[in-house]
This record gives structure tokens, C-alpha cells and sequence, in this order.
């Protein structure tokens, strides 16, 4: 059941995607970050700086290697988006 | 001039003193002198004896964390052991393609052993059938042992260490250089023509350390000069680039280098200045890529206001196959920039002021320098004469920080040192005595400061679904004032659409390497020719591609 609180997530997500991304990019939900939206290593970092500062969370670097897909992005930040609203 | 010490040496005599290095991760600093990091040093070369390993045998390091990897290279090298550096692989999500293309260096390296991480180790065992030199797969956090001094000790011509670049698989480089070769470029970067390095002096990095800069440059260059040095994991500067200055400035940094997309990452993300001092950054070294004169007097004009000087940039130009460091510019000299014109530079190879034609396209460049003492430079046409000044060629040099060679790779080490001088592969001028790079004759693409051969990134996509075997040229395109285009073209075997193709082969591409690929060509069959020999003609595509040939229109013709 999609919860209001996960659709500002999403759009959080992708404002952060088009911000950091140099070309005009239109990201979905299975965009994939390097095929897709021609993100490299270092712009996939970028990406997790900003999601983190705007959702204040911590996104650990071991998790992003398995991450591939906007959904996955989505996906990971509302959990920890969760975990500290529970904490 | 300082005796010249083997690394085993330098590490005793740094052990003397108090400095040492502090690795900084998610904001916790761990000083280690030099002293405790040699004891678990001689720990690790006891363990490495007892394994099996004996002198002369080349131990793979595939490392992510700084302290792991330096006191296992100095582990290795007290033991008599050749340290080789590997990159550790960019994701963890094509570990099996990962493990092959190391597999191909370990072979043609005839490495005894790797050295790596609990994560890594299970698939390491599992080339072993491929390796079969390879006896040992150890992981670092067993090789423990006590600290005994040890009985024997490499001599200063014995190899150092020898670092892997980008891992070709056809033919592995791993640059090879001996005890001498690493003194002799120290004592000249770091002495009064280098970085004038003294006591108070603090270095900061964040570069890899499997990257002649981050190793020799910073962490080899602190100890050698028993200065301190500050570590910091090179995904923390990635992540948030104002984290190199924050270090800086908490540290009172006085030295610290990194490519030119560093200081770029700076100009456009780090938006607080707020708590910064970087008025003791007295050296900020830039190499290991073309160096815009843009990009630095952007850094300069952002971050004068927290203290930073332009004077204090020192654009220089080195490769791993001279250790690191070749030519600097005078310390505390504003970066010297030359506007020639375009045209003239690319088709008559020549660099003619570009005031002469005020309307034509300039290129600008930045001096890097003259030879650090004692080492030489030439630039000489495509039969090896030398060139008069501000004409175009080669660039070589000579000197006590030329390479041993490339390791186990004789013909290769005959055509890149011919009667002591080193083919650099890249294109420059001299002007007054000063070298301006601005081309690469050599087929290395580069981005972020590292480089990659074409023959990797091509071996890397032969096996992906819908590309035709052996029909897969890479290369990239030099762009002035930015990044290479990486441009992958193939010949698709038929199965898979254009467009999953298309992301197939940049995903495997972003797996493997962490890089994105700019354009995919997808070409009719028959457009990939060989040669003779049966390699891919790549210049030849490139020149195609180059020419507008391979657009989406010509190619569906």
C-alpha cells in the first residue's frame, strides 16, 4: 500500500538524480543508475551524499554495490528513513 | 645528496623518530608511528616466510584499506618478497569477471600468492585451478606474527615493488622499480627543486594507494622524509569532497596532490565553506591527467576567501613508469599558462602563440615544469630526433627513476626504454626549458586521473550477450577542458536488440571498472577490420568514429 510518505521519498529520490546528473536525464522507477542514467562510480557517490543530507540519514557504502535500480534507491532510503523514525 | 635506502631502510629510519601516519575514516584519526606501524610490518614479512614464500617470489596485494595494504607492502618487502599492487574490484557486482581479468595478471605475473581481504579471499581461491603458480591465498588479518628483525634484506637494486595499472589481460604491465629507482625520484620531488619538504610539513591524501601518487607521492614521500602524513579512504573524498579540505584544514596540511578532476569535484560541490583555513596548504600538487588551466584558477578564485593561494598550486607531470614525479614548476610561482592556437598545435604541431590570430580557437596549457635534478627530458619526432622548442612531439625521459621494466615482459620493456630513455607515450613541448603536455600518442583513455587500456575495457565487453566476438574496439576521445569520452564500439552478434545491448555493455563496463561509457556505436558486421596479426584496428575506427561515420542514421544505411 504506497503511503504518502514513500511518494515524497520518490520524488526526493528523483530530484536528487536530476540534480546531480549533467545531462537531462528523465529517471523512473527501473531506470537503472549506469545503463540508464549514465551515472559513473563517482557520480553514484555524489548521489548518496545528497540523499543523505536531505533525508538525514546514513547510507552505508557496503549496500551500494547491489544497488542498480531508481526503485532500489527508493527503496533503501525509505528503509532507513524508517529505522530513524523508529529509533 | 642522501644516501640512497632501500624501503625496508627508510621504514627503520622513520622508525626512529615520532612521525608517522594517521588514518582518518568516518571522522575518527588514528595516529600509527612509523615505529608501531614497522613492528606489525615485521610481524606480517615473519608470516609471509612461514607460508612458504621466499625471496624473489611476487605477492599480489589486493587491498581496499590503507593500513592493511601499506604494512603488508612493507611486510613483503622486508621479507624479501616482491609486493605487486592490484586494484581491488569497483563493485562487488561482477566479482566473477573481476576475479578472471586478476587471474590473468596473477598468470603473467607468475604470482606465488595474494594477499587480500577475508571478503575477496573465497574467490581467489577459486582461480587457483586457472593459476597454477599460485600456492597461497592468504588473508591479511592472519599474517601475524612477532616482530622479529629479519635476518636478510633486499639490496637497493633489488625490485621495490611493482604496480599494476589497469590489468591488460593479453598483456599484463605491472611497472617494475627498484629501491633506487623509488630513493631517487623521492629525494628529487621532495628536495629543495621538488616540494622543499621540512619538518613542519603535514601531507594530506585521499588517493588510492595502489595509485603512484597516492603511494610514492604521499605516503612513500612522508616516510622517506620521516614526515607525518594524513590518510583518508578515497571514497570519503568522492562522496563529499569538502572532506579533503576539512582534513586540511584540522591538520594544518601543508602538501597534498590529486588529479585535476579533484580540484573540479571542489569548485562544484562543496558549498559550505564555513570552518575552512587552507592558508597552510603551501603545496597543491596536480597531475595523473591533463591539467585545465580552467579548472584551477576556479578552485583558486572559490577558495581564496578561506586562505588558498594560487601560487601554491604545482601542476606536474610524472607516470608510474618514472616512479611518479618527472617535472615541477619553481615552488610558489603562479601556474604558468600559454594560449596557442588550436589548429596549429593539432595539424602543423606546433604551438604558436595564439595572439597571432586572436579569432582562431586556442587551446590554453599549463607548464609543468622543468626535470627535477639529476633526471632529463627530451621531445623528439616520430623517428626519435629531437625536437626545437615549441614544436610537438614525444616526450622522453631519463634519469635514476626510469623503471627497471615491465615485469616478466621483455619485449614490451625493450620498446619503452631504448639506450635509457623512457617513450612516455604522451605529447608535449618545451618552452624555455618548461614542458607543456598536450596529447597522448600512446591509445589510453583516462578518466579521473586513472588509466585504462583500451584492450581491457574491449575484453570486458567480448563476452557480453549480442556483441560479436572480437569486434569490440574501445577507445576514448580528448576533449580540451574535460574528461575523455569513452566510446565503445561493436559488432553485434544479432541476438539482442540495440538498446539492452547498449546498457548491457555499460553496466558491465560500470561493474568492472566504475567508469561510464559515453557512446555506444553498434556497427555493422564487417566494420571492426584486423590486422594482419589478427588484433582490432583501433586507430583506424577511432579515425572513423572520430569522422562522424558511425552516427545512428549512416550506420542503419
Amino acid at each position: 500500500m504506497p503511503q504518502p510518505a514513500s511518494v515524497a521519498i520518490e520524488e526526493g529520490v528523483i530530484d536528487v538524480l536530476k540534480n546531480v546528473s549533467r545531462r537531462p536525464i528523465d529517471p523512473t522507477l527501473s531506470s537503472d543508475l549506469v545503463a540508464d542514467l549514465g551515472f559513473d562510480s563517482l557520480q553514484v557517490l555524489e548521489v548518496i551524499a545528497e540523499l543523505e543530507d536531505r533525508f538525514d540519514i546514513s547510507i552505508p557504502l557496503n549496500d551500494v554495490p547491489t544497488t542498480r535500480t531508481v526503485a532500489q534507491v527508493v527503496a533503501q532510503v525509505a528503509g532507513l528513513v524508517a529505522e530513524r523514525s523508529n529509533a | 645528496m642522501p644516501r640512497s635506502r632501500t624501503l625496508p631502510e627508510a621504514l627503520a629510519d622513520a622508525a626512529r623518530g615520532d612521525a608517522g601516519y594517521c588514518f582518518e575514516s568516518a571522522g575518527v584519526a588514528r595516529w600509527r608511528s612509523y615505529a608501531d606501524l614497522r613492528r606489525t610490518s615485521l610481524g606480517v614479512a615473519r608470516a609471509l616466510v612461514e607460508s612458504g614464500l621466499r625471496r624473489g617470489d611476487l605477492v599480489a596485494l589486493v587491498l581496499q584499506d590503507g593500513e592493511q595494504f601499506l604494512t603488508a607492502l612493507f611486510g613483503a618487502s622486508i621479507a624479501g618478497v616482491i609486493p605487486a599492487s592490484l586494484y581491488p574490484p569497483a563493485t562487488a557486482a561482477d566479482l566473477p569477471r573481476y576475479i578472471e581479468l586478476t587471474a590473468a595478471i596473477l598468470n603473467a605475473s607468475e604470482a606465488r600468492a595474494v594477499v587480500t581481504s577475508r571478503a575477496l579471499a573465497p574467490s581467489f581461491e577459486e582461480t587457483r585451478a586457472m593459476c597454477p603458480r599460485l600456492a597461497r591465498v592468504l588473508c591479511r588479518e592472519d599474517l601475524e606474527g612477532p616482530p622479529d628483525e629479519p635476518s636478510t634484506s633486499p639490496s637497493i637494486d633489488d625490485i621495490a615493488f611493482v604496480q599494476f595499472t589497469s590489468g591488460s589481460t593479453s598483456t599484463p604491465k605491472g611497472v617494475a622499480l627498484t629501491h633506487a629507482n623509488v630513493a631517487a625520484n623521492i629525494a628529487a620531488f621532495a628536495g629543495p627543486h621538488g616540494v622543499g619538504s621540512c619538518g613542519d610539513d603535514v601531507a594530506v591524501s585521499w588517493l588510492p594507494l595502489n595509485h603512484d601518487m597516492g603511494l610514492v607521492g604521499m605516503a612513500l614521500g612522508a616516510l622517506y622524509e620521516q614526515r607525518r602524513c594524513v590518510l583518508l579512504p578515497p571514497q570519503a573524498f568522492v562522496k563529499r569532497p569538502a572532506e579533503w579540505l576539512r582534513a586540511l584544514t584540522r591538520h594544518r596540511g601543508t602538501i597534498s596532490f590529486a588529479p585535476n578532476f579533484a580540484y573540479d569535484l571542489c569548485v562544484r560541490r562543496v558549498k559550505d565553506l564555513s570552518g575552512l583555513d587552507l592558508s597552510p596548504w603551501r603545496v597543491a600538487g596536480c597531475g595523473a591527467e591533463p591539467i585545465h588551466p580552467a579548472t584551477l584558477a576556479a578552485f583558486a578564485e572559490k577558495f581564496a576567501p578561506v586562505g588558498f593561494r594560487d601560487s601554491s598550486f604545482l601542476p606536474s607531470y610524472g607516470l608510474a613508469e618514472h616512479v611518479l614525479a618527472a617535472t615541477f614548476p619553481p615552488l610558489g610561482r603562479h601556474p604558468r599558462v600559454e594560449r596557442v592556437a588550436a589548429d596549429d598545435l593539432a595539424e602543423r604541431r606546433i604551438a604558436v602563440d595564439a595572439a597571432v590570430d586572436p579569432d582562431a580557437p586556442a587551446a590554453a596549457l599549463v607548464s609543468c615544469g622543468s626535470p627535477l635534478p639529476g633526471h632529463h627530458i627530451r621531445v623528439v619526432d616520430e623517428h626519435g630526433r629531437p625536437l626545437a622548442e615549441r614544436h610537438v612531439g614525444e616526450i622522453l625521459l631519463a634519469g635514476p627513476s626510469v623503471m627497471l621494466g615491465y615485469y616478466k615482459q621483455d619485449a614490451l620493456t625493450a620498446a619503452a626504454i631504448r639506450d635509457g630513455w623512457l617513450r612516455t607515450g604522451d605529447l608535449g613541448y618545451l618552452s624555455d626549458g618548461e614542458l607543456f603536455v598536450c596529447g597522448r600518442a600512446k591509445d589510453l583513455i583516462i578518466v579521473h586521473g586513472r588509466k585504462y587500456h583500451p584492450q581491457d575495457l574491449e575484453w570486458a565487453v567480448d563476452d557480453v550477450a549480442g556483441v560479436r566476438r572480437g569486434r569490440v574496439v574501445a577507445f576514448g576521445v580528448v576533449e580540451a577542458g574535460r574528461a575523455d569520452r569513452v566510446v565503445i564500439v561493436v559488432e553485434p552478434s544479432g541476438t539482442v536488440a540495440g538498446d539492452p545491448l547498449t546498457e548491457a555493455i555499460r553496466r558491465r563496463i560500470g561493474d568492472l571498472f566504475g567508469i561510464y561509457v559515453d557512446d555506444v556505436a553498434i556497427v555493422p558486421r564487417g566494420t571492426v577490420g584486423r590486422t594482419t596479426s589478427g588484433k582490432v584496428q583501433r586507430a583506424a575506427t577511432k579515425d572513423r568514429y572520430v569522422r562522424g561515420e558511425f552516427t545512428a542514421e549512416s550506420v542503419k544505411a
